[in-house]
């Protein structure tokens, strides 16, 4: 049984997912190096221009004493020294900065260290200049050698400048190289990861939204299956309850709460809270059933009685079944029925079956009287009208000779009454014991006890092959008595009685008035005469008893010889009806169950 | 009473039925005696009065107070000595049951109480100049029932 509806994609989904997250976490670990080594790089231009920019202050510094001496030289004006004496200060402002910065570098150091001397070396040489430059202290030749020194020692520091320039370029040039090999994902690459990544969230996406709509449809029917059920219950008169064997909780319907007379969901109903419903007498076997319902997981019915809080009884069933659901846990599903209604007609119904057999011994012991009791006068009678003996007739005036000879056929006329009531009764309470017989055999039986009237009527009987059937054989015999006597009784005048009987089979659905009894095969056996017939509008009413279409003057009878035939054949669950064309013959049909 | 006479035992409560009987074996030329019981009860006394002369053929009716003719018949096919005795049912009733019933007890024949007093002389001729050896030998459901030829 499918009761949950699966979602395959749920497993694909959860791939799908984590892939994606991984390409995204390889991703951005990526842009995180990337952007590890965009600032790294960046500190390095920035170091390798701060060097830069420090030495040429350094040189602008030495540049400016240079500028400052040669004003003071040529012009002898103090405020062309203050330059140079600032000078000294900014050098070593930035040699210190300079210091700071190469201090990873031990080459650069050294080139720092022979950069100092070099200027330590112009300023003496500054120092010089301005001696032999002093009118105090002039002197040519001096003068000149220390500005000549003073240029060539300027062009080394520019060299040496340059120099270190040159080293922290290449340094860097180096190490940006290096960046860019260790960089090793292209952006191409990156992006197309990206993509990738994206198309999967788009499909996961995709995914989640046809399950989605894919549950909300599954919810809207589920949603009308629960209110059906819901309703049906209350409709029904049952209730459902599911037991979770692995939880050992119990949950019930809305409507068990409304059959215990309670609000839906009023309090948790468990198993003690259910029994304390259950009438004292069932409150044993009921627990009993729950007990063995959690060991056999199975619940055979079981019946009850329930007292409601306002004391009132219903009656009960219950039966339940072990589910196991697609992730393998065992519920136990259960209903209850209210049964109070069905229960309560059956009480009816037995009490009608009472007074059906009661009324039934009522009729068995009416033909008992009937049997006995009216017939024993009656015998009487006309035992005692047969011991007046003709003597004694000779007696008597005409006049009492003919009311004592209306006493006799009127007595005969009883005794058949009589008989034939007798034989009527008999035929729905004697012992109904069906026998595999062959109906030709009964006809031969039925012919036999007929022979005198077939002889004087000098009727021509002609049967088919009738099969062999399951009946009560005295009765058919009877039966076939009655018909063929009746054909007989109402023969036309001066011609020779003719009957024709025959045998077909046949389907039910070609006759209606067949279908109530939920038989499908009939054998259809017909009785045709060319008797004086009857009026067709009277063909259901002759086989209801006492119903005469005759003056008994004309034709002896009781009303009651096709009654009994009607009676034979329901006995039998078989149908009879009856056609004629007055004065053409009479048709009996009888069906009979194969 | 005559010696050698059938010796003939009608167990009847009805008065008007044991005149009608008694009229019939007196013209019946068979040379028989005939006793009357009123009741079931009485016909047993009778019957297990000591070194009372045994009824040749007991003819017993079956709707009688006190004690049914179906207890009296298993009461007398239960006591040894009586069972032999040759049982004629002579009822009013013709009921398949009570036909059934008696036939299974084990009496002999099932008269039907007729309605005509000729009818009544020929039964009572017949019952009485049967050969009871052949008849009972040869007893099935079908014979049982007497019906006149």
């Amino acid at each position: 049984m499918k009761w949950i509806p699966k979602f395959n994609s749920s497993n694909s989904l959860r791939v799908i997912f984590v892939i994606a997250v991984f390409i995204l976490l390889f991703l951005s670990s990526i842009g995180y190096k990337h952007n590890q080594d965009l600032n790294e790089s960046s500190k390095l231009v920035m170091h390798t221009y701060e060097i830069n920019i420090q030495l040429e202050r350094l040189m602008s510094a030495i540049k400016d004493a240079e500028t400052g001496q040669r004003g003071y030289i040529i012009t002898r004006n103090d405020r062309f020294l203050s330059p140079y004496t600032y000078s000294r200060d900014k050098v070593n402002t930035s040699f210190i900065t300079l210091k700071k910065l190469t201090a990873d570098n031990p080459k650069q150091q050294e080139n720092l260290q022979k950069l100092f001397k070099l200027i330590i070396q112009r300023f003496t040489s500054f120092e010089n200049c301005l001696k032999y430059s002093d009118p105090k202290t002039y002197d040519k030749r001096k003068l000149d050698n220390h500005m000549f020194g003073g240029r060539i020692l300027m062009e080394n520091i520019r060299f040496k400048v340059d120099e270190m320039n040159d080293i922290e370029k290449k340094y860097l040039q180096r190490r940006l190289k290096i960046y860019d090999q260790e960089i090793s994902l292209s952006p191409v690459f990156s992006i197309s990861l990206f993509l990738a990544a994206l198309t999967f969230i788009l499909l996961a996406y995709r995914q989640i939204s046809n399950d989605i709509k894919r549950l909300i449809v599954i919810n809207k029917k589920l949603l009308i299956s629960s209110r059906l059920m819901s309703e049906s219950e209350v409709i029904g008169k049952f209730s459902t309850w599911q037991w979770d064997l692995d939880s050992n909780a119990i949950d019930h319907s809305d409507n068990q709460y409304r059959m215990l007379g309670l609000r839906p969901r009023q309090f948790a109903l468990d198993k003690d809270s259910f029994l304390h419903f259950v009438h004292p007498d069932d409150k044993e076997n009921v627990s009993n059933a729950i007990t063995n319902m959690g060991i056999k997981k199975t619940l055979p019915f079981v019946y009850y009685k329930l007292i409601l809080p306002n004391n009132k009884l219903r009656y009960f069933k219950s039966t339940g079944k072990l589910l196991t659901d697609q992730h393998g846990s065992k519920i136990l599903l259960g209903i209850n029925f209210d049964i109070t209604d069905e229960h309560l007609l059956n009480i009816e119904l037995q009490e009608r079956n009472k007074e059906l057999e009661k009324s039934n011994q009522e009729l068995a012991s009416f033909n008992h009287v009937a049997s006995h009791d009216l017939q024993e006068p009656l015998r009487k009678i006309q035992t005692f009208i047969s011991r007046v003996s003709d003597a004694d007739k000779a007696a008597l005036s005409q006049s009492a000779k003919d009311y004592l000879d209306k006493i006799e056929v009127s007595a005969k006329r009883m005794r058949v009454l009589i008989d034939d009531l007798l034989l009527f009764s008999r035929t729905n309470t004697t012992k109904k014991e069906f026998l595999k017989s062959n109906l030709n055999d009964l006809l031969e039986n039925a012919k036999g006890e007929l022979t005198e009237v077939i002889d004087e009527k000098k009727a021509i009987i002609t049967a088919g092959k009738l099969p062999k059937l399951d009946v009560i054989p005295y009765q058919i015999e009877q039966l076939f008595i009655n018909l063929i006597g009746n054909s007989l009784k109402y023969s036309q005048e001066n011609i020779n009685p003719e009957i024709t009987i025959e045998c077909e089979k046949i389907h039910s659905y070609e006759y209606p008035d067949l279908l109530e009894q939920n038989i499908k095969k009939f054998y259809k056996i017909t009785f045709t005469d060319n008797g004086m017939g009857f009026d067709p509008q009277f063909k259901e009413t002759i086989f209801i008893l006492f119903q005469r279409l005759h003056s008994k003057t004309d034709y002896p009878g009781t009303g009651i010889g096709l009654a009994i035939c009607k009676k034979i054949v329901d006995n039998h669950r078989g149908h009879i009806i009856a056609d004629s064309v007055p004065n053409q013959g009479s048709k009996f049909t009888v069906f009979l169950p194969e | 009473m005559q010696k050698n006479a059938l010796h003939i035992l009608l167990a009847d409560d009805d008065e008007d039925d044991r005149l009608f009987f008694n009229d019939a074996f007196e013209e019946v030329r068979v040379q028989t005696n005939v006793t009357f019981v009123h009741d079931g009860l009485q016909l047993m006394e009778h019957l297990l009065t000591p070194d009372v002369k045994l009824p040749d053929i007991l003819f017993l009716d079956l709707n009688m107070p006190k004690k049914t003719g179906k207890e009296c018949l298993i009461e007398i096919k239960k006591t040894e000595h009586l069972k032999n005795i040759i049982i004629a049912i002579y009822s009013t009733s013709s009921s398949e049951e009570d036909i059934e019933d008696t036939f299974i007890e084990g009496a002999n024949i099932y008269i039907k109480k007729p309605s005509d007093f000729n009818t009544l002389k020929k039964i009572i001729n017949e019952v009485v100049t049967l050969n009871w050896h052949y008849h009972t030998s040869g007893l099935n459901r079908d014979n049982f029932l007497l019906r006149l030829k």
